[in-house]
């Protein structure tokens, strides 16, 4: 009975079989056709904007001294060494490490210390403050920039001045502009994640390590120093560098605030670049993104890899487990309701009344008025002539928003789900792994360098593919791209929870494909595709890093029509339309949570 | 007769290891024949060859001569035409359809009448004893139900063949024991050709008209469950089959390999330059003073005894079979485990004597295949 060499089946057979097999099951051939698009639309834009990294643009031939089109490393050279690279790079370089630094340290005390308090302590509150503080999350991380321009902007710039100021109180330029505004800002807007992942992880430590120390004579706070800590560590650096590879890619905050004293973080110079019809300098500084954010995700995987070494989950000794604070109690819950006021009812509060106040900070029953909002015409606004609600400029935007990150937003459902499907069928074949990677490619690149690569790939027709830019399919496109991988993420393990013997069970029942697709697939997976679609299309309406720099004025969005408004420093409007953007996307997030019992941090892809 | 037929079978993925070589079996119509194997020997690979959810790489099946896979003629019968039924190891039914939904859901595909339709899912459920469960989701029931709910779907489209993975190893033992015989009753009542794969001897012996046991993605024997059992074609379906396993004892220098040696030369010289091992079953072993004359003999000590109320579970450790009186420690010969149906009045550390008659020694090559000791009346299924 041991094995005996058979003659094997020759290739013409073994190749009709599996012709014939693919034509039955059209899952290999749809991942095929997925995984040739998805290539194209991820690894060709890289493509392009290393090649334009080394190659003379047109406008460049007399600076580079050669041809256009031909190989150069002027570009390198200009903006790693030249008299301007201080300027272009290395300044925006130090600034952006500086700013991340920073933001991490305000994200890890303020959104670690917030965990601590809802999922270890009693503090009084819990389940408002375990919802309360994720809020700033969900409003446009630029909504505290200018929130707070709104507050401490000075007469240095131009437009109106903040309300200290016209209370009287000077605001100096570090306080009101750069680093410290910039740090603060982003900190506000990024400590959630923190507190999520952080958050996650203490509740799901197994109390009976923690018990066991005890047992043995340790007491409480050598437990937290010696066994919670250390174990915490791993999701820990992983919240972190999460946090630290999101500021990479930040555009609004440091824009807003940071132009005014010529405070540049990567983002913005990358952005002025490329403003500036600099696409050489563009591209390298794109380069040099998306390699520290590859860096930063490779460090990532790195610790969750080792993280699974910890293995902090427990059965039933992860039960909830409160240490009571006693005397600590009620101040403790004040500080917490604290970081609520100041991360988001100040803000929200203070972006509401200047939308509704003639000079800042002047609370007199004369000084309020709605013209911003509905006023026919506004005098000295010659660029928005008009109240926000009126005229047809924001409807058009929000038209734009909606039916933009609407379509992509469902590409990205279906996608997501499709790429799922692929994967568990295909399980453990090459196309699986290969669909896995591309798809999780995107996340490596931050945002707004996968804008600028947009640009470089669609700027000119090439082939069959006509010049995407300036058009909304573009902006469709980007969007999807970047959202991939967390839809496609979903999508796996959505399926991969199903599994496939439902379907399998369909097909032995006699089922055909698109039956068992239409009968057993979609009905099962509706939840997932519905959350698979609401959550880029909660996170895209409030996109504005990616979106930025491929819409012109025909293709204005809700976010890009905020910051437009900002250029012209007409700040009550900006505030306005940037508080219309925070109702709806929390609103959309809110109902999304709601229908789709999805968590944000879910959606994080942390 | 719609026999099963494998023939010349393989079928690895990627580059690894094939999970299965040149399978060639015949599950004969009408039949309970079970695949049998520990985790990963590809059984369920086989079954889901059959039903048409793996491609083989090479080879060729048929059903009663029609031709579903041929790698070599590039036939391929997509599994919703191979009038099958499978019932998966998670049951897989469909969560978001009632119980009388999913039973209906392949009358629906073949398009069948309502009136008849309901007729047939109601036959279907009552047979399953399930039918009080019709407007039931599936997550209303226990797996048990869940797996009769499965069992009805399946044979509601009346299919030629009915496979089944592993359909018991996510129930209780109770349930197991209550399912077993209705999987027995239901082959006896319907004469369905039944494929079936366990890991599990026990079930494969308490319920199949034929066997077929794997290793490594290699057929090891194909036969009735008692002839598995008797005549274990090698080393690897010996030491399989049975439990606690069989007692394997190489024909080294240990102190029991000695000592069997020495009773093969008494007995079958002939045979003795071609055994590498001999087996022995635990229920072979008997504790005996007195008996035949060409019982092999062995003195040994008793190292635990293990009541499990039926039976009493023994482990000894050979020390001397000729000499009686010799107390020599005991050095390094393996412990057999001996399985005994009377009270073993006996304690750790006792002497006692073992027998086991000479039909009872299965002899072993070098290759681990069976050496023949007497000319068998194979039972060929």
């Amino acid at each position: 009975m041991t094995a005996v060499a058979q003659p094997r089946a020759s290739a013409w057979g073994r190749l009709r079989y599996r012709l014939s097999v693919w034509r039955r099951e059209p899952t290999v051939l749809l991942g095929a056709v997925l995984v040739l698009i998805l290539l194209y639309l991820v690894v060709a834009p890289l493509i392009a904007v290393l090649s334009d990294a080394g190659q003379v643009q047109y406008g460049d031939e007399e600076k580079a001294g050669a041809a256009a089109g031909s190989v150069t490393s002027f570009y390198l050279w200009r903006v790693f060494r030249s008299p301007v690279s201080q300027l272009l790079f290395w300044e925006p370089l130090v600034h952006t490490i500086t700013v991340a630094i920073g933001v991490t340290l305000v994200a890890f005390v303020v959104g670690g210390s917030m965990a601590w308090l809802v999922s270890r302590t009693n503090v009084a509150c819990r389940g408002f403050l375990s919802t309360a503080l994720v809020v700033p999350y969900m409003l446009p991380s630029w909504t505290f920039a200018l929130a707070w321009l709104s507050l401490f902007k000075n007469d240095r710039a131009g437009g109106q001045i903040g309300i200290l100021e016209a209370w009287g109180v000077h605001t100096p330029d570090w306080l009101a502009y750069g680093a410290v505004p910039i740090t603060i800002c982003l900190g506000l807007h990024y400590y959630p994640f923190v507190f999520l992942l952080f958050g996650n992880a203490l509740r799901r430590i197994d109390s009976q390590l923690e018990d066991s120390a005890r047992i043995l004579g340790a007491g409480r706070f050598t437990v937290l120093r010696r066994v919670t800590l250390p174990l915490m560590l791993p999701a820990l650096s992983s919240a972190i560098l999460l946090v630290f590879g999101r500021i990479l890619g930040t555009f609004g905050t440091p824009y807003v605030l940071g132009l005014p004293v010529n405070y540049t973080l990567l983002s913005t110079s990358l952005f002025s670049a490329v403003r500036n019809h600099q696409q050489g300098v563009a591209s390298v500084v794109t380069g040099v993104i998306v390699l520290i954010g590859v860096a930063v995700v490779l460090i990532d995987t790195r610790l969750v890899r080792e993280q699974t070494r910890f293995v902090t989950v427990g059965g039933k000794g992860a039960m909830d487990r409160r240490s009571p604070l006693g005397r600590m109690r009620w101040p403790a819950t004040g500080l917490g309701l604290g970081v609520f006021v100041v991360a988001v009812v100040v803000p929200v509060l203070v972006l509401a009344l200047t939308t509704v106040t003639r000079t800042p900070g002047v609370f007199r029953r004369g000084n309020f008025t709605l013209k911003y909002w509905i006023a026919e015409h506004l005098d000295g606004a010659p660029g928005f002539p008009h109240g926000v609600l009126r005229g047809g400029d924001l409807y058009t935007a929000a038209f734009n928003s909606l039916r933009i990150v609407g379509i992509a937003a469902l590409v990205c459902g279906v996608l997501g789900l499709l790429v799922g499907y692929v994967v568990v069928r295909t399980g453990g074949s090459r196309l699986s792994g290969v669909l896995r990677q591309v798809t999780f490619l995107p996340y490596l690149v931050p945002g707004i360098a996968f804008a600028a690569a947009f640009l470089s790939l669609f700027a000119v027709r090439r082939g069959p593919i006509p010049a995407l830019y300036g058009s909304l399919a573009l902006l469709v496109i980007v969007l999807i791209v970047t959202h991939l991988p967390y839809s496609s993420r979903s999508g796996i393990s959505a399926m991969m929870q199903l599994g496939r013997e439902p379907e399998e069970a369909a097909q032995v029942c006699g089922a055909g494909w698109l039956y068992r697709v239409r009968r057993v697939i979609l009905p099962i997976q509706k939840g997932p595709l519905v959350a698979g679609v609401l959550l880029p299309f909660v996170s895209g309406l409030k996109e504005l890093s990616i979106v930025i720099m491929l819409t012109t004025t025909g293709t204005q969005l809700l976010t890009t029509l905020s910051i437009n408004l900002v250029d012209f420093a007409y700040s009550q409007m900006a505030n306005a339309v940037v508080l219309v953007i925070a109702v709806v996307s929390f609103l959309a997030t809110y109902l999304t949570q709601r229908l789709s019992r999805t968590s944000l941090a879910s959606g994080l892809g942390g | 007769m719609p026999d099963i037929t494998l023939t010349d079978v393989s079928k690895s993925y990627g580059t690894g290891p094939a999970a299965v070589t040149d399978l060639n079996l015949t599950v004969p119509d009408g039949s309970f024949t079970c695949l049998l194997g520990p985790s990963g020997c590809g059984k369920t690979t086989t079954l889901r060859m059959i039903a048409g959810l793996e491609h083989p790489t090479a080879g060729a099946i048929s059903v009663g001569g029609r031709v579903l896979d041929s790698v070599e003629r590039g036939v391929f019968v997509p599994p919703e035409r191979r009038e099958m039924g499978l019932v998966f190891q998670n049951y897989a039914l469909w969560p978001h359809l009632t119980v009388a939904r999913n039973v209906e859901f392949g009358l629906r595909v073949r398009r069948m009448p309502a009136r008849k339709r309901a007729e047939r899912v109601r036959q279907a459920l009552t047979a399953m004893q399930i039918d009080w469960a019709a407007d039931r989701y599936p997550a209303q029931l226990s797996g048990g139900q869940q797996q009769r709910v499965s069992l009805a779907r399946m044979l509601a489209v009346d299919p030629k063949v009915l496979l089944l993975d592993e359909p018991l190893s996510n129930l209780d033992a109770q349930l197991r024991l209550e399912m077993r015989a209705e999987l027995k009753r239901l082959h006896a009542e319907t004469g369905q050709t039944i494929v079936f794969v366990t890991h599990d001897q026990l079930e494969a012996m308490t319920m199949a008209t034929h066997v077929a046991v794997l290793n490594k993605g290699v057929l090891q024997q194909l036969a009735a469950p008692m002839e598995v059992y008797r005549r274990p074609a090698n080393r690897f379906v010996g030491g399989f089959v049975g439990s606690p396993p069989m007692n394997l004892i190489e024909l080294g220098d240990t102190r029991s390999g000695t000592e069997v040696r020495r009773q093969l030369d008494r007995l079958r010289p002939e045979l003795l330059p071609r055994v590498a091992a001999v087996g022995v079953r635990p229920e072979a072993i008997r504790i005996a003073e007195s008996g035949p004359a060409d019982d092999w003999v062995f003195e040994a000590s008793v190292g635990a005894v293990l009541p499990t109320g039926s039976s009493w579970t023994v482990s000894v450790t050979p020390t001397s079979g000729t000499d009686p009186s010799a107390s020599a420690p005991v050095d390094g010969g393996p412990e057999l485990y001996l399985v005994s149906y009377q009270d073993v009045a006996a304690t750790t550390g006792a002497r006692v004597r073992c027998r086991v008659s000479a039909d009872d020694l299965h002899l072993f090559d070098d290759d681990g295949a069976r050496i023949a000791t007497a000319p068998a009346p194979a039972v060929a299924p």
